[in-house]
């Protein structure tokens, strides 16, 4: 597993691996996508855990490492202790990566507002499956909808090509200092992790260029930049015996860190969402797989002369509500179907477009079952039949 | 580190404050100080909200007076007392959540490794009995079995003080506190000699009586953690505001606790640690 | 003609302002400088940051660890031109000498601490400040604080990418950049002493 000695790499300008490098078409999983992302990402330290349906991804880090692609590597004792770590790391001034989905997630809540409210600009993926009670490692979105406040930036893949890219540009737009947040990558488990495609790769001689940490809007911990009479982070609420307005402002600056990063993803993703006959008076608004399979759904719908557009959300958060305030304006009906039983792509809609009772949140399945295109193509059906009775 | 960081930029020394031109000029950094020395030099810790006659703030007195290296040491701590103390220190120091310290140095460590190899780069965990024995024992015991190589150091007030003296893993059986209104009903955990046995290298239990005897053991603890394996001290740090005595009784306190044999001082040393704190005391022997 | 949502002016702005960042505000790009939450060149912001201090009744500077320390010469070169800055401008030297908690309180009279900014304000009266060499994620919760509190007008010289939640921002600034602004402070007096 660990055939293959390192290959020399080259550091590129992150534009020229981006856009410019001539790839080559590679027909791997999505956990393969992982590897060959962190092998072209400069990573420094990598900690891993197992859980089910990351473990792949994490093993593949480890035989990168073997191979001499990451300066350091280990297996964690559990989900909290690994992102505590990975914290302590990216402190530290090193480029960190790490991943885990589903109860381990939950395992390391606490983790997430404190990476965030700490100013980490760590990668971390997250492939998505259930939440117990009871278990399921199956493919589940709603982990997605406890993450959503904690402050980390949130892409959301819809293929093994996504997660490649979404990969490699999350460390870059972590890292930019007026940023400077931890980002998750999430996928959906097994449909990405495991499942194979095409997925266009760069040569594997060039790598991104190395995290400096002089660039943090706050000072590593190395003794080696002031000041020196420094905690990260203390208890602001005591400064002069009480400071609370210093608390509110430090999180309004997490939240305002946030914003900024509009600019950078707008850059090296093209925008937060990409649209398809966005002016069609059906609209599938969806993340993650439920864009394929709305894909396919669309395609059926097309052959039948229904005319349906299709809005494909890529970052969470921020979220793009002008965006989406703007795109939504003519529909007619918001279709938005999800992997997860709270729906909560639906009521991010929801709550930034004008009259939301034009959403349907449906179809909706979760626990590990299935969206086949004919449920989205009968929801589709549905509703062209209630607008014309109207 | 690179001792201009604690240099004023020229033209700017006039106006930075007084305990800062202190810290510059008669600051430990590369001195190669020892609590011998206290009283002879700016310490590194500033003001601080600690109670009066707390056995922690003085034992933070005493171990940062012994730091081998402070200009190239980082601090880990936790939330409780000591990250309240630790925030005043002119050290770089962590402290992120409740019980992570360790899982946090094991980063932390690894990184400084990756960024200044083959340079001396300490990482000492100073935190409350409630962080490294009760919530953050997972975290604490899996560093110490995957052998990091850094110093813990516990502040043992034996209950959780911070939040108003509730009982910990630490307490004594039987003593009375918050939230075990009828006495503790199991004993104090046994922490060093579970170190011990989880692959610390170097073990010691004392208390702050003897600030000399503390300063040594700081010192050999990192030290050997550089070289070795992880090192562990427990310090007792008698707390009058949770156990209700006077301030001015905490040192009496520790005296009569090593005397009576309910905090016994002692060492453990692996094999490898004894060679080497005996091939230390032959090199200060021979240069005096 | 660029449209502001959210002027970014002095306060006091209210019990808990929100950030400028989450009001739209959007950061310059190279070159360019924000001016009370509108985007202009970097020189029309030195013009109008040589007025301002120069108007001034009680100008400020606030420089940070990462110039107040000498950690490496480009820190040296940069705090070298800063103290010149502020002696050009006649204004008065505040360090911010670290970030932590301070305990039991700030002395107003020697320091700004940016869980504090607006005691050192309102106690020394201070109506225009410039912030430099302080690490932005500080100083960006300084600045909201101050817009919050008190009516300084606050201007930000950053060596990254710059801070929407003060009322003038230049971004990218190093030692030239600061020598830069000082000729543009020169010429200016110059001006008004001439009764141009």
């Amino acid at each position: 597993m660990t055939e293959g000695k390192v290959v020399e790499q080259k550091i590129v300008e992150p534009e020229y691996l981006f856009f410019e490098a001539k790839r080559e078409p590679r027909f791997i999983t999505g956990s393969e996508a992982v590897r060959e992302a962190i092998k072209r990402a400069n990573v420094d330290l990598a900690i891993s855990y197992p859980i089910t349906p990351q473990s792949e991804s994490m093993h593949l880090v480890g035989y990168i490492y073997a191979q001499g692609y990451l300066k350091d590597y280990y297996r964690g004792e559990d989900e909290l202790g690994v992102m505590s770590a990975v914290a302590g790391a990216s402190m530290g001034g090193v480029r960190v990566f790490t991943a885990t989905g589903g109860p381990g997630t939950l395992r390391a809540f606490e983790m997430f507002p404190t990476w965030a409210g700490a100013r980490l600009p760590i990668v971390c993926a997250f492939f998505c499956r259930g939440i117990n009670s009871p278990l399921t490692i199956q493919p589940d979105t709603i982990e997605i909808g406890f993450m959503l406040d904690t402050g980390m930036l949130i892409f959301h893949v819809e293929t093994a090509q996504d997660l490649f890219d979404m990969l490699l540009k999350a460390f870059i737009i972590a890292e930019e200092p007026d940023v400077h947040l931890p980002i998750g990558v999430f996928a959906d488990g097994f449909f990405i992790t495991h499942t194979r495609e095409l997925v266009e790769i760069p040569p594997e001689d060039i790598k991104l260029p190395p995290y400096d940490p002089y660039k943090s809007p706050m000072p590593v911990m190395d003794m080696e930049t002031p000041p020196v009479r420094q905690m990260r982070d203390p208890f602001v609420m005591k400064s002069n015996f009480i400071s609370y307005a210093a608390h509110a402002s430090w999180q309004q600056e997490v939240r305002a860190a946030g914003e900024r990063a509009r600019k950078h993803i707008n850059k090296y993703l093209g925008g937060l969402l990409e649209t398809e006959n966005e002016d069609a008076d059906i609209l599938i608004i969806a993340s993650g797989t439920a864009v394929s399979q709305s894909r396919e759904a669309i395609i059926r719908a097309n052959r039948e002369g229904i005319s349906v557009g299709l809005v494909k959300v890529k970052v969470l958060r921020p979220f793009p509500c002008q965006e989406i305030k703007t795109i939504t304006r003519k529909a007619k009906v918001i279709i938005i179907p999800e992997f997860n039983i709270i729906g909560w792509l639906a009521r991010e809609v929801s709550s930034v477009i004008e009259d939301n009772s034009r959403v349907v949140g449906a179809p909706r399945v979760f626990g590990g079952m299935t969206m086949p295109p004919e449920l989205i193509l009968d929801e589709i059906k549905k509703q062209r039949f209630l607008l014309a009775n109207k | 580190m690179s001792v201009d960081i604690i240099k004023i930029s020229p033209g700017f020394e006039e106006i930075m404050p007084e305990d800062y031109r202190d810290l510059v000029n008669n600051g430990s950094y590369g001195k190669g100080f020892s609590v011998s020395e206290l009283g002879t030099f700016k310490e590194l810790i500033e003001e601080h909200p600690l109670c009066a006659g707390c056995g922690l703030a003085l034992s933070l007195r005493f171990i940062l007076a012994s730091l081998p290296d402070p200009e190239d040491t980082v601090i880990v701590g936790t939330t409780g007392c000591n990250s309240l103390a630790e925030a005043q220190v002119a050290i770089h120091n962590i402290h992120s959540i409740f019980g992570n310290q360790n899982a946090v140095a094991t980063g932390l460590k690894r990184a400084l490794e990756i960024r200044f190899p083959g340079r001396t780069k300490d990482v000492v965990v100073m935190a409350g009995d409630g962080g490294v024995g009760d919530i953050g024992l997972g975290t604490t015991m899996h560093s110490w079995l995957r052998g990091e190589k850094f110093t813990t150091i516990m502040f043992d007030n034996e209950a959780y003080a911070n939040t108003g003296g509730q009982e910990s893993g630490m307490s004594c059986e039987g003593t009375v506190l918050n939230m075990a209104p009828t006495g503790k009903k199991f004993p104090k955990i046994p922490l060093p000699e579970i170190a011990r046995d989880a692959g610390c290298v170097y073990t010691a239990v004392v208390t702050p009586s003897n600030p000399k005897r503390l300063g040594k053991m700081v010192r050999q603890a990192i030290l050997i953690a550089r070289e070795l394996g992880p090192s562990y001290i427990q310090i007792y740090c008698p707390c009058p505001t949770n156990y209700k005595f006077k301030p001015s009784e905490s040192i009496k306190r520790a005296k009569e606790k090593e005397k009576d044999g309910s905090y016994p001082v002692r060492e453990y040393f692996s094999p490898k640690a004894k060679e080497f704190v005996e091939r230390l005391e032959k090199r200060v022997n021979e240069t005096g | 003609m660029q449209k502001v949502d959210y002027p970014v002016l002095a306060g006091p702005e209210g019990y808990l302002p929100p950030s400028a960042a989450s009001m739209g505000v959007v950061l310059p790009d190279k070159g360019e400088a924000l001016v009370e939450g509108k985007i202009v060149t970097e020189e029309e912001a030195m013009e109008v940051i040589a007025d301002k201090l120069l108007s001034a009744k009680n100008p400020t500077f606030f420089p940070g660890p990462l110039i107040l320390w000498a950690w490496n010469e480009k820190a040296v070169e940069k705090a070298k031109a800063v103290k010149e800055l502020a002696e050009v401008v006649g204004a008065k030297i505040i360090p911010m000498p670290d970030y932590r908690p301070k305990y039991p309180m700030i002395n107003y009279r020697e320091e700004i601490n940016p869980n504090h900014p607006n005691l050192t304000i309102w106690h020394n009266k201070i109506d225009t400040c410039v912030f430099v060499g302080v690490h932005c994620h500080y100083a960006n919760v300084a600045l909201k604080i101050i817009r919050g509190g008190t009516n300084c007008y606050t201007i930000a010289l950053c060596g990254e990418y710059g801070h929407e939640d003060a009322m003038i921002t230049l971004r990218d600034v190093q030692a030239r950049e600061v020598r830069r602004l000082t000729e543009a402070i020169k010429r200016v007096k110059t001006e008004r002493e001439d009764g141009r």
